[in-house]
C-alpha cells in the first residue's frame, strides 16, 4: 500500500471522528436569543393536543399574552414595600464582609409580612446590579406575570429600571423571594429575603389554643461557604423563655439539602412548603430534611433548661435562657419521613382522574451543551434545549412521574403551583398530604406527584440547585393559548438561571 | 506531525502530573477549612461557593480531566494517523482508552469510593503509556523501527 492510499485512509478516518462531533458540537449551540415556548419540544401527557404546532402560539394571534396574567390594578394594595437592589461588599449581622448583593443594603433583604388575603405590593428599584435583577417569588402561586423570571415573565430589570410586583397573599405560610436573573450568582450572593403570610387573626387564635407563640423566620444561607443564619453564625438566641411554644422557620436559600435537628427538646413539623402538616407527631431523634429552596416549620416547646435547633454547619438557634448550656446533639442518621408523617385528609381533588400524565426522567450523559463538552444533565433524555414542554389546559389534573438516574439529588422547583406527593419508589402516601413547591429527589428515587393546572401562564419547573439550572436541568409548564413576549438572551440580556 | 505526537504524549503525561496535584491541593485545603477554620461540610455547603485555599483544585480537576485531556487524547489519535511514529496509532488509542476508563473510574467514584482507588492506580498507567508513546518518536523505538517500516513502504 503507497503512502497517498494511507493519507486517504488517515483523512478517511479522521473525517469519520471529526464529522459527528462536529455535527453535534454545531447542534448543541445555542441561539443568541429564543423565546421558552420555542424551545424543546410539546409535551401533551396523553391529554389532548392543542392545534398550535412548532411555535406553539408564538405565531398565534389568537394567544393571550402573559402580560394580562396580573392582579385587577383597581384593588388597593394593603402591605406595600420597596426594595432596592445594589451590587456591593457588605456585612453581615455577623462582622463578616461579603462581596455580593443587598436589597435596602442587607442581605438577607427585608422580610415581606403580610395577613392572609392582604394584596402585597413591591416596588422593586435596581441601583446598581449590572446585569439586571428580578423578584421571583418562591412557593407563592402568583399570577404568571409576577413570577420574576427575566426572560420568560418579564425583562431584567436593569440599573436605574424598577418594576412593581402586585399579588393576593392568599396562601398562608413560610416563603421567600430571590432574584431570577443570573440567579446562580445572585442568589448565592445575597439578593433573597423571607416572605411570611400570617393566618387572619380568629383563624390564628384558634390554631394557637390560646399557647403564646414566639415566631421566628430562620433565613438559613452559606456565605463564602460559612453557613448563616440572618446573617449571623455560631449560637444565636432567639427572645423565648421556658413554656414558650416557639414557631421557627427554617427557609434554606442554598443550592443543596440541610438537615434540622433539635437538642434538649423534641419537635413537630407543623407546615412544609408554606402548606401545615395535618396532625403532626412529636419528633425524637430524628432530622428534618430541607430541600434547597424548601421550606419546613417548626415547633418546639421550650423546657425549663432550654433547647437547640440545629442547622448544621456550626450554626444553631437557642431557645430560653439555659440553652447554652444545653449539650449539642449529632446529626440524627434518621429522618422525618414526610410521606408517613401526620394524619390524611381531603386533597380537594382526585388524582386518580388525571387529564394529564407526564414523566420527568433526570439523569446525564456525554455530549455537547451550547457547544461544551462534558457529561451533561438530561431532562427525559435530552440534553437542554432538547427538553419537555409540558403542555397542559387550565383545570387539567396532571400526574408526573419524576425519576432520578443522574447520581445527583435534584430539589425540583415547579412554579406557580402546589403539587401533592402521592408515592415515593412505588410506597403510597400514608400521612398528611404533602404539598411541595421543592422537592428533594435523590438519586434512585422516584416520585409521583399530582396537581391542578389551575394557575395559567408559562411556568419553569427546575432544579433549584441552581448551577445545574444553568447546566440545563430545567424544563417548563405550558398553558395551551397563552405566550410570552419576552426572550432569553438578545439586548435585554435575560438570563434567568 | 512526528513533533506533535510527541508534544501532545507529553502534554497528556504533564496533565495527570497537574491532575494529581491539584485534587491533593485541594483535600489538604478542605482538611485545613475543617479542622482549623471551623469549616463545615455537608450537601448545601458542597453545592455553595466554598472558599479556602486549595479549593480551586476541585474545578481544575473536573474541568481537565472532563474535558481537555480527553480532548487532547482525541487529537493525539487524529495526529497518529498522519504521524509517521512506528505503532503510533495503537499507542494513541490505548491513551484514550485509558483516558475514558480515567473519566468512568472518576464517576464511579461517586457511587463506590473503591472505585476511586482504582481511579487513583490507572492514573499512573496513563502517565506510564503517555510518556511511553512521547518516548517513541525520539531516539530508542523510533529509530529499531524505522528500518522496517521504511523498506516495506519504498
Amino acid at each position: 500500500m503507497n503512502a497517498r492510499w494511507k493519507l486517504l485512509i488517515a483523512c478517511l478516518v479522521t473525517f469519520a471522528i471529526v464529522a459527528p462531533l462536529g455535527w453535534l458540537w454545531w447542534n448543541s449551540l445555542l441561539p443568541s436569543k429564543y423565546s421558552v415556548t420555542q424551545m424543546g419540544y410539546a409535551d401533551f401527557g396523553g391529554g389532548p393536543e392543542s392545534v398550535m404546532s412548532g411555535g406553539m402560539g408564538q405565531d398565534d394571534q389568537s394567544a393571550i399574552s402573559i402580560d394580562t396574567l396580573v392582579v385587577a390594578a383597581d384593588r388597593p394594595a394593603d402591605v406595600e414595600y420597596e426594595l432596592t437592589a445594589r451590587q456591593e461588599s457588605f456585612t453581615l449581622a455577623s462582622g463578616r464582609s461579603v462581596d455580593g448583593f443587598t436589597l435596602n443594603g442587607e442581605s438577607p433583604g427585608p422580610e415581606i409580612r403580610a395577613t392572609e388575603g392582604d394584596v402585597v405590593e413591591v416596588v422593586l428599584v435596581n441601583e446598581s446590579v449590572t446585569e439586571g435583577v428580578t423578584l421571583h417569588w418562591h412557593g407563592i402561586d402568583v399570577p404568571n406575570a409576577m413570577d420574576g423570571v427575566a426572560g420568560v415573565t418579564q425583562d431584567a430589570v436593569m440599573p436605574g429600571e424598577e418594576f412593581t410586583y402586585r399579588f393576593v397573599a392568599d396562601q398562608v405560610g413560610t416563603y421567600w423571594y430571590h432574584s431570577h436573573q443570573v440567579s446562580h450568582e445572585q442568589v448565592i450572593g445575597g439578593l433573597f429575603g423571607g416572605v411570611v403570610v400570617d393566618p387572619a387573626q380568629d383563624a390564628r387564635a384558634a390554631a394557637d389554643g390560646g399557647r403564646a407563640v414566639v415566631d421566628f423566620t430562620a433565613m438559613v444561607h452559606i456565605y463564602d461557604g460559612g453557613r448563616t443564619v440572618n446573617g449571623l453564625a455560631g449560637d444565636v438566641a432567639v427572645d423565648a423563655k421556658a413554656g414558650d411554644v416557639v414557631r421557627v422557620r427554617v427557609v434554606n436559600t442554598d443550592n443543596g439539602p440541610m438537615s434540622v435537628w433539635t437538642s434538649g427538646a423534641p419537635y413537630r413539623v407543623v407546615a412544609v412548603d408554606g402548606y401545615d402538616v395535618n396532625e403532626p407527631e412529636i419528633v425524637e431523634g430524628q432530622a428534618i430534611t430541607v430541600t434547597a429552596g424548601g421550606r419546613a416549620d417548626l415547633e418546639i416547646e421550650v423546657p425549663p433548661a432550654g433547647s437547640r435547633v440545629e442547622l448544621g454547619g456550626n450554626t444553631a438557634l437557642l431557645l430560653g435562657d439555659g440553652a447554652d448550656s444545653v449539650t449539642e446533639e449529632p446529626a440524627p442518621r434518621e429522618f422525618v419521613d414526610l410521606l408517613a408523617y401526620g394524619t390524611p385528609a381531603p386533597l380537594g381533588f382526585d388524582p386518580a382522574d388525571a387529564d394529564r400524565h407526564f414523566d420527568l426522567v433526570l439523569d446525564r450523559r456525554p455530549g455537547f451543551f451550547d457547544g461544551k463538552p462534558g457529561l451533561w444533565w438530561t431532562v427525559n433524555g435530552g440534553i437542554y434545549p432538547d427538553v419537555p414542554m409540558f403542555t397542559v389546559s387550565e383545570g387539567d389534573v396532571v400526574t408526573m412521574r419524576i425519576v432520578n438516574n443522574s447520581g445527583d439529588v435534584h430539589p425540583m422547583h415547579l412554579h406557580g403551583h402546589h403539587a401533592v406527593v402521592l408515592s415515593r419508589n412505588a410506597v403510597a402516601a400514608s400521612g398528611s398530604p404533602w404539598w411541595v413547591d421543592s422537592l428533594n429527589v435523590a438519586d434512585g428515587d422516584t416520585y409521583e406527584i399530582a396537581f391542578v393546572a389551575d394557575n395559567p401562564g408559562i411556568w419553569l419547573d427546575h432544579c433549584h440547585n441552581l448551577p445545574h439550572a444553568t447546566e440545563g436541568l430545567l424544563a417548563h409548564l405550558m398553558y395551551t393559548g397563552y405566550t410570552t413576549p419576552y426572550t432569553i438572551g438578545g439586548g435585554e440580556s435575560n438570563e434567568p438561571e | 506531525m512526528k513533533s506533535a505526537y510527541r508534544v501532545l504524549s507529553y502534554i497528556i503525561a504533564i496533565e495527570v502530573v497537574v491532575q494529581a496535584s491539584m485534587i491533593a491541593f485541594a483535600f489538604a485545603g478542605l482538611g485545613i477549612w475543617v479542622d482549623k477554620e471551623g469549616g463545615v461540610l455537608d450537601k448545601a455547603a458542597m453545592e455553595s461557593d466554598l472558599n479556602f485555599t486549595g479549593v480551586i483544585g476541585f474545578a481544575v480537576h473536573g474541568i481537565n480531566g472532563m474535558m481537555i485531556i480527553p480532548l487532547l487524547a482525541l487529537v493525539l489519535l487524529i495526529v497518529s494517523f498522519f504521524a509517521k511514529v512506528p505503532r503510533g496509532v495503537p499507542w494513541a488509542l490505548t491513551v484514550l482508552g485509558l483516558v475514558i476508563l480515567q473519566v468512568t473510574l472518576g464517576l464511579f467514584g461517586q457511587e463506590n469510593a473503591y472505585f476511586g482507588m482504582l481511579h487513583g492506580i490507572n492514573a499512573l498507567a496513563l502517565f506510564t503509556v503517555a510518556l511511553m508513546a512521547g518516548r517513541r518518536v525520539s531516539s530508542g523505538a523510533a529509530s529499531s523501527d524505522q528500518p522496517a517500516h521504511s523498506s516495506a513502504t519504498a
